[in-house]
C-alpha cells in the first residue's frame, strides 16, 4: 500500500483505508435484481426471512432496546478457521446467538459466506442496503484473515482476495470486490469493527517473513483514528484459532452493555478483552508447578513444563490453559503442546524456529532448578506422611495390597512428620482445654485397654497418640 | 500398473523409465490425452446456441455460499433445454504459503503449512510433518503413529458431519424442496423411510424438515457431533482447527490412560450417531431416484479417483520413501487410482509420479525446467511434478479464455481425476488390501463395516461401489466415510491401548534438542502422503543445508476445483455441473435458483481457503475409454 502521507502537523492523516478508497470513488451502481432473480437463492428466501418467523415467534419480553444487529462477516486471507472455532463455541453458542436465543442478546443476523442459505448477488443484498445507509438496524463487521496489500496486486490488474462482485467496474461492469474494499467502505458506518483471529488482529501468519501479498491487521488498515459509529476503535480478538468461546463471549458481552445491562467491557492498549488476554498464559498452566520444581520435559511427550521443548507461556497473553479448547476440553500445554505464540502480535516470526528453547527462559530455569533442588524432596516427605490414615500411624502398618513392599518411616522420618503435625496444629482451637459441651468421649478415643482388640488390627496404642482434639480436655 | 498418456513404462520389477526416443517426453505437445473438443470449437457450439435459443441466461454466483472458503461459479444455462452450457469456477483467494515457507527452518513447515486450511488444519499439519520427516529420515515411533491416527479420525468425525449437515443437507431441506421442486413436498410426505429403524423419521419430509438451517433437528445435531469431535482431537493435539502438539518424527501429546479412556467414552457415543447418519443419507439419494430418474445426472462424471490413502500402520510405517509402496499398502485406507471404474494401482510411487501441476490459466507465472529428472529411486518425474515446481503468484485481470482463477490444475497421467474422502471407499473396497481388524471388511466391491454395540445393538452395514456417480452417491459415500473413519479410530484407540500396555509410551523420535542439532545440515526431498475431509493431499518439500527451498502443497479441492488443463480438458467441477440437468421447476426465468448446480458443487464439498476456477462447456465430458495398451499391472 501506498504510505500513509504526513500533513502539515506531522500527522498521520489519512489511513490506508481512507487512501484506497481515494482511489477506487464512490460508488452508486447495485446488481439488477431483476435479472438476477432467485439465482443462488434456493428457498427463495434468504436466511434472515427463513429465520425470523422462528426468531421472533410468542410473546417478546426483553431486557434491551434492541431487538436485532446485522453482522457482516468478511475473509480476507484466511483460511476459514476462525469461522470454524465460532461454530464451536458454545458460551454462548452460535445458534443461540443467530436465533436470539439468549436472554437479554438481540438476534444477530449474520451475513457469512459460510453458513447463509443464499449465495451469490442475493447474497449481497444486505451488504448493498447497508453502503446504502437502507438497512433497518445497527450493524457490526467481523473481519477474519488478514487485508492485504491490494495496490500491489492491482498493479497487475488482478486482487489477492476478492469477496463477491459488485457493478462497479468502467460503465457499470461486473468487478471483484475484495475484502479490502468491504472493510473500507462499510467500517465508518458500523457500529463496531471487530478483528477476529490472528490474522485479522495482528497480520498473523499470511504477514510473515517473504510473504508475497504485504499482509497486515484491520488495524493497521483502519489507522489510529479509527472509531465505530459507537466511538469504539477495532476490536481484537486474536488467536490462531481464536477460541471460540472467547469470541462469542465478547461479542455477547458488548451487547451486553448496549442492551444496558452489562458492565462496560474492559480492553487494553491493543484492544483486546483485557478479562482474557490479561494474563500470561503460564500463569493457568497445568504444568506451571513443575516449573516452579524446575522440573522440565525433555522428550517430547513427557509430563513436565514444556519452556525447554519450545514454550512461550510465560511471555504470551494467552487463556486457553483454563478455557481450555473447545467446551473446557483440550488446551495447548494441557496437551503437550508447547505455546507458540499464536495469539501475539509477534507472531510467528519472533517464536520460530518452533519446537526449540526460547533463549530468555535460561535465568529462571536454572533459578527454579536451584529451588526445586530444595522444596521437591520437602515436598515428597510431606508427601508421604499425608499418604498415610491415621489409622495406619497407630498400628505402625500400611494394609494396601498394592504396598507390600514399602517400607515404615524410620524413627527419624517418624520424629520429623510428629515434629510436622505438631507445627500445624498450634494454633488448631480444638486443642484449647475447654470442655466440648454435649459430645461423649466416643470409644475409638478412649484409651481403654478393653476396647482395643475390637479395633480392626488392634493392637498397642502408641503412648502419645495424637487424636486428642476431639478428647475432652 | 500403466500409464495412458504419459511416456514412462515399467520393467518387470515394477521400476518406471521413460519409453525410449521421444526428444520431449514431458511436453504438453508430445504426450496428450485424448481430448474430444477443443475450446475453440466449444465456444463456436455456446455460441451458435445462443443466437438459436432466447432462453439462454448468463449469470455469476459469487460468491458460492455454503462450502468452506471463497468461490464463484460463473454459468451459462439454457433453461428450456434445461441444460448448463458453460460453467467458470474461479478461486478468488490467494495467501502465499508455500512462498512463505521458502527459505525456512523445516521445524516451521508443521505449524505455518496448518494455516493452509482452517477448516481441516489438522491434516495439513500432520502431511507437513510426514514430508518433513521423510526427508529429514525420521521414523516415528508407534506410539507416535498410533497417536496421529487418532487425531486424524476425529478429525473427520467432525468434517463430514459438518459438511453433511451445515453445509450441503440445507439444499435438501423442507424450505429448498418446496420452493425448488414443490412437486415431490406431497410425494415427501407419503414417502415411508426404509431406514426409519436406524434414523427414527417416518417419512421423508420429516427428514427434510430436521435438515432445515438452524431450526432442523439434524443440523443441530450434526453441529453439536462436530463439537463431540473436536474434543476427541483437541484431548491430543491442544487446540482446533490448529493443531499444537505434531512435530516430524512423532506427535508431542503426552499421552496417559486418561487420554485414551476420555477418547473412549467420546467415542463411544458416535456410533449410534453414525448409523443415524448413514440411514438418512442411504434414503434421500433412493427417494429422489424414485421420484425423478434423472436426478442420478446431477453431479455426473465418469469414475475417475485418486488418492494417497490415509492412516498408516504403525508396524509398517517407516518414514521412507523407498519403502513407501510397502507401507502405503499397508493403510488403513489403501492409496490408489480409479481410471473409468478400474483401479490401476495401489502404488505410491506410481502416483508421485505420475502427478503434475499446471498454471496455464491460473494467476501464476511459469516456471522453467525441472530441478530433478527422477525421484529418489530414479523414476522419471516430470518437470511439471511439485518436486520440479515454483510458486510464483502474479495477480492478473480475469479473462475465462486466458487466466482466470488462483486455483492450479493438477492431473495424473493428465487425466481429470477427482479427490474425495468416498475415493477412500472406493479404493479400498476394490484394493482388498485393508489391515486385519474386526470392524472393516473389503470384499472387491464393498466395504462391510461392523458397528458396535451402543445404545443401539450391534450392526453390520455394506457401502456397494455404486452403479452411477453423481452428487447424491458423494454423499451417501462422505456418510458411510464417517463410520468408517470412527471404526479406524476404533481399531487405532485399541492399538494404543496395547502398546500402552506394552510400556511403549515414546511419541517423537527425536528430542528437541537432538531435533535442533539433526536440522542443521540437513538434506533431502520428502513427500507428505495424507489425506483431507476431502481426500488427496500432499506436500513435497526440499530440504538443502538445513533449509526449506521448495515447498508444494497440493489439496483435494484444487484437484476438483482445477480450471482447464493445457488440453483444454474441465476440471472436476466443470466438467460435473455440465452434466447435471436443470430439474427445479420455475414459471420464468427469474425463479431460476440453480439448485441443481449447487448440489453437485456442494456434493463435492469444496473448501477453497486452500485452492481455486473452472470454465466449460458441454461436450467434453464424453470419453472414451481407452484400455490400457501395456496390460499387465506393473
Ligand atoms: S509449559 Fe509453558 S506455560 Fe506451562 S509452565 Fe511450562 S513454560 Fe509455563
Ligand atoms: S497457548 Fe500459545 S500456542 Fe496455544 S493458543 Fe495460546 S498463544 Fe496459541
Amino acid at each position: 500500500m501506498a504510505s500513509r502521507t504526513n500533513g502539515d502537523d506531522g500527522k498521520l492523516d489519512r489511513s490506508l483505508a481512507e487512501q484506497f478508497l481515494d482511489v477506487l470513488g464512490p460508488v452508486d451502481r447495485w446488481h439488477d435484481h431483476e435479472h438476477i432473480g432467485d439465482f443462488g437463492s434456493p428457498a427463495r428466501v434468504d436466511m434472515e426471512q427463513l429465520l425470523e418467523p422462528v426468531a421472533k415467534a410468542g410473546p417478546v419480553s426483553r431486557l434491551g432496546p434492541l431487538e436485532k444487529v446485522h453482522a457482516f462477516w468478511f475473509a480476507g486471507m484466511s483460511c476459514d478457521g476462525c469461522s470454524v472455532a465460532v461454530t464451536g463455541a458454545e458460551k454462548p453458542s452460535l445458534e443461540d446467538l443467530l436465533m436470539g436465543a439468549h436472554p437479554g442478546l438481540p438476534r444477530i443476523v449474520l451475513h457469512h459466506p459460510v453458513l447463509d442459505l443464499e449465495g451469490g448477488p442475493n447474497f449481497l443484498r444486505a451488504h448493498e442496503r447497508a453502503i446504502k445507509g437502507e438497512l433497518d438496524a445497527p450493524y457490526v463487521i467481523i473481519l477474519e484473515g488478514s487485508i492485504t496489500d491490494e495496490n500491489k496486486a492491482m498493479e497487475t490488474g488482478g486482487f489477492w482476495a476478492s469477496n463477491g462482485e459488485e457493478p462497479w467496474g468502467k460503465d457499470g461492469v461486473e468487478r471483484a470486490v475484495t475484502a479490502n474494499e468491504w472493510v473500507a467502505r462499510l467500517a465508518p458506518g458500523a457500529a463496531a469493527s471487530i478483528a477476529i483471529g490472528t490474522c485479522a488482529t495482528w497480520g498473523g501468519i499470511p504477514s510473515a517473513q517473504g510473504n508475497p501479498t504485504g499482509a497486515m491487521s484491520l488495524m493497521d488498515f483502519l489507522g489510529k483514528d479509527y472509531r465505530s459509529t459507537f466511538g469504539v476503535p477495532v476490536v481484537n480478538v486474536p488467536g490462531c484459532p481464536p477460541i471460540g468461546d472467547n469470541f462469542n463471549e465478547t461479542v455477547a458481552a458488548i451487547l451486553y452493555f448496549l442492551q444496558g445491562f452489562g458492565p462496560l467491557p474492559e480492553f487494553d492498549e491493543l484492544g483486546r478483552p483485557a478479562w482474557l488476554f490479561g494474563e500470561t498464559v503460564h500463569r493457568h498452566c497445568v504444568r506451571g508447578a513443575y516449573y516452579e520444581e524446575g522440573a522440565y520435559a525433555e522428550e517430547f511427550g513427557d509430563p513436565e513444563c514444556l519452556v525447554e521443548i519450545g514454550c512461550w507461556g510465560p511471555v504470551v497473553n494467552c487463556n486457553i490453559t483454563s478455557r481450555g479448547a473447545i467446551n473446557h476440553v483440550g488446551g495447548c500445554m494441557n496437551v503437550g503442546g508447547a505455546c507458540i505464540g499464536c495469539t501475539m502480535p509477534g507472531f510467528p516470526d519472533k517464536f520460530t524456529p518452533f519446537h526449540k528453547t526460547p533463549p530468555g527462559s535460561r535465568v529462571s530455569t536454572t533459578a527454579s532448578r536451584l529451588l526445586g533442588s530444595v522444596i521437591k524432596p520437602l515436598r515428597m516427605y510431606s508427601n508421604e506422611h499425608l499418604n498415610r490414615e491415621v489409622r495406619w500411624d497407630i498400628h505402625g502398618d500400611v494394609p494396601s495390597g498394592w504396598a507390600s513392599e514399602k517400607s515404615e518411616p524410620g524413627a527419624l522420618r517418624g520424629a520429623g512428620h510428629k515434629l510436622y503435625d505438631k507445627l500445624r496444629r498450634t494454633t488448631d482451637t480444638g486443642r484449647q482445654d475447654n470442655e466440648t459441651w454435649g459430645k461423649r468421649t466416643e470409644w475409638t478415643q478412649a484409651r481403654d485397654p478393653e476396647l482395643e482388640p475390637q479395633l480392626p488390627r488392634g493392637g498397642e496404642l502408641p503412648e502419645e497418640r495424637e487424636v486428642s482434639s476431639q478428647e475432652p480436655g | 500398473m500403466c500409464f495412458k498418456t504419459l511416456p514412462v513404462e515399467f520393467d518387470d520389477s515394477g521400476n518406471a523409465r521413460l519409453r525410449g526416443g521421444i526428444p520431449d517426453p514431458y511436453s504438453v505437445t508430445t504426450a496428450r490425452p485424448e481430448v474430444n473438443m477443443t475450446e475453440a470449437e466449444r465456444t463456436a457450439q455456446i455460441e451458435q446456441l445462443v443466437k438459436r435459443n432466447g432462453h439462454i441466461k448468463d449469470l455469476n454466483m459469487d460468491p458460492v455460499t455454503r462450502i468452506a472458503g471463497a468461490m464463484a461459479l460463473h454459468v451459462t444455462a439454457d433453461l428450456q433445454d434445461g441444460r448448463y452450457l458453460q460453467a467458470h469456477s474461479q478461486a478468488p483467494l490467494f495467501r502465499g504459503y508455500e512462498v512463505i515457507l521458502m527459505g525456512r527452518d523445516p521445524r516451521d513447515a508443521t505449524y505455518i503449512s496448518s494455516r493452509a486450511c482452517g477448516v481441516c488444519g489438522g491434516v495439513h499439519a500432520h502431511c507437513s510433518a510426514y514430508a518433513t520427516e521423510m526427508a529429514l529420515g525420521l521414523e516415528p515411533p508407534p506410539m507416535g503413529t498410533v497417536a496421529r491416527n487418532l487425531a486424524e479420525t476425529a478429525e473427520m468425525g467432525y468434517d463430514n458431519p459438518l459438511h453433511l449437515y451445515l453445509l450441503a443437507g440445507p439444499d435438501y431441506s423442507e424450505p429448498v424442496v418446496k420452493a425448488t421442486n414443490p412437486e415431490l413436498w406431497p410425494k415427501a410426505q407419503s414417502w415411508r423411510c426404509p431406514g426409519e429403524k436406524h434414523h427414527g423419521f417416518k417419512t421423508m419430509a420429516e427428514i427434510m424438515t430436521a435438515l432445515t438451517p438452524l431450526t432442523g433437528e439434524l443440523y443441530r445435531e450434526g453441529l453439536q457431533f462436530t463439537r463431540l469431535s473436536r474434543e476427541m482431537f483437541v484431548l491430543l493435539q491442544g487446540k482446533y482447527p490448529h493443531p499444537q502438539a505434531i512435530v516430524p518424527g512423532g506427535v508431542t501429546s503426552t499421552i496417559t490412560l486418561q487420554t485414551l479412556n476420555e477418547y473412549h467414552a467420546r467415542l463411544g457415543s458416535i456410533f449410534d450417531y453414525a448409523q443415524r447418519m448413514m440411514a438418512v443419507w442411504d434414503d434421500i439419494p433412493e427417494f429422489f431416484y424414485e421420484a425423478d430418474e434423472r436426478f442420478k445426472e446431477v453431479g455426473a462424471r465418469p469414475v475417475n479417483m485418486i488418492d494417497t490413502g490415509y492412516w498408516d500402520h504403525y508396524e509398517a510405517y517407516d518414514a521412507t520413501y523407498e519403502n513407501c509402496n510397502e507401507w502405503g499398502e499397508r493403510r488403513w485406507s489403501t492409496p490408489g487410482a480409479i481410471i473409468d471404474g478400474e483401479l490401476v494401482t495401489t502404488r505410491l510411487t506410481d502416483l508421485n509420479i505420475g502427478f503434475e501441476e499446471f498454471v496455464e490459466h491460473s494467476y501464476y507465472d511459469e516456471w522453467d525446467g525441472g530441478r530433478y529428472g527422477t525421484d529418489p529411486l530414479d523414476n522419471p518425474l516430470s518437470p511439471y511434478h511439485p518436486w520440479n515446481k515454483r510458486t510464483l503468484p502474479k495477480p492478473e485481470p480475469k479473462s475465462w479464455k486466458d487466466k482466470y482463477t488462483w486455483a492450479a490444475t493438477p492431473r495424473w497421467d493428465r487425466q481429470v481425476v477427482e479427490a474425495g474422502a468416498y475415493a477412500r471407499l472406493f479404493i479400498t473396497a476394490k484394493a482388498q488390501k485393508l489391515p486385519e481388524s474386526d470392524f472393516i471388511e473389503a470384499t472387491g466391491h464393498s466395504l462391510k463395516l461392523r458397528i458396535p454395540k451402543g445404545r443401539t445393538p450391534e450392526t453390520e452395514v455394506e457401502w456397494h461401489v455404486p452403479d452411477v456417480w453423481n452428487a447424491f452417491e458423494r454423499n451417501r459415500g462422505r456418510a458411510y466415510h464417517y463410520v468408517f473413519s470412527q471404526l479406524v479410530g476404533l481399531a487405532n484407540l485399541l492399538d494404543a491401548y496395547k502398546l500402552m500396555e506394552r510400556g511403549e509410551k515414546k511419541v517423537a523420535r527425536l528430542t528437541a534438542s537432538e531435533l535442533d542439532t539433526h536440522v542443521q545440515r540437513a538434506e533431502g526431498r520428502g513427500v507428505g502422503f495424507w489425506g483431507a475431509g476431502r481426500g488427496w493431499l500432499t506436500h513435497h518439500t526440499v530440504i538443502e543445508q538445513g533449509k526449506i527451498v521448495n515447498y508444494q502443497i497440493c489439496t483435494p479441492s484444487t484437484i476438483n476445483a482445477s480450471p482447464r488443463d493445457p488440453w483444454d480438458q474441465p476440471g472436476p467441477y466443470e466438467e460435473a455441473v455440465m452434466n447435471t440437468p436443470i430439474l427445479e421447476k420455475m414459471s420464468d426465468p427469474s425463479q431460476f435458483t440453480s439448485v441443481d448446480m449447487l448440489r453437485t458443487i456442494r456434493s463435492f464439498d469444496p473448501c477453497m481457503p486452500c485452492t481455486t476456477h473452472a470454465s466449460t462447456g458441454r461436450g467434453t465430458v464424453v470419453r472414451e475409454v481407452n484400455t490400457c495398451s501395456c496390460g499387465a499391472d506393473g
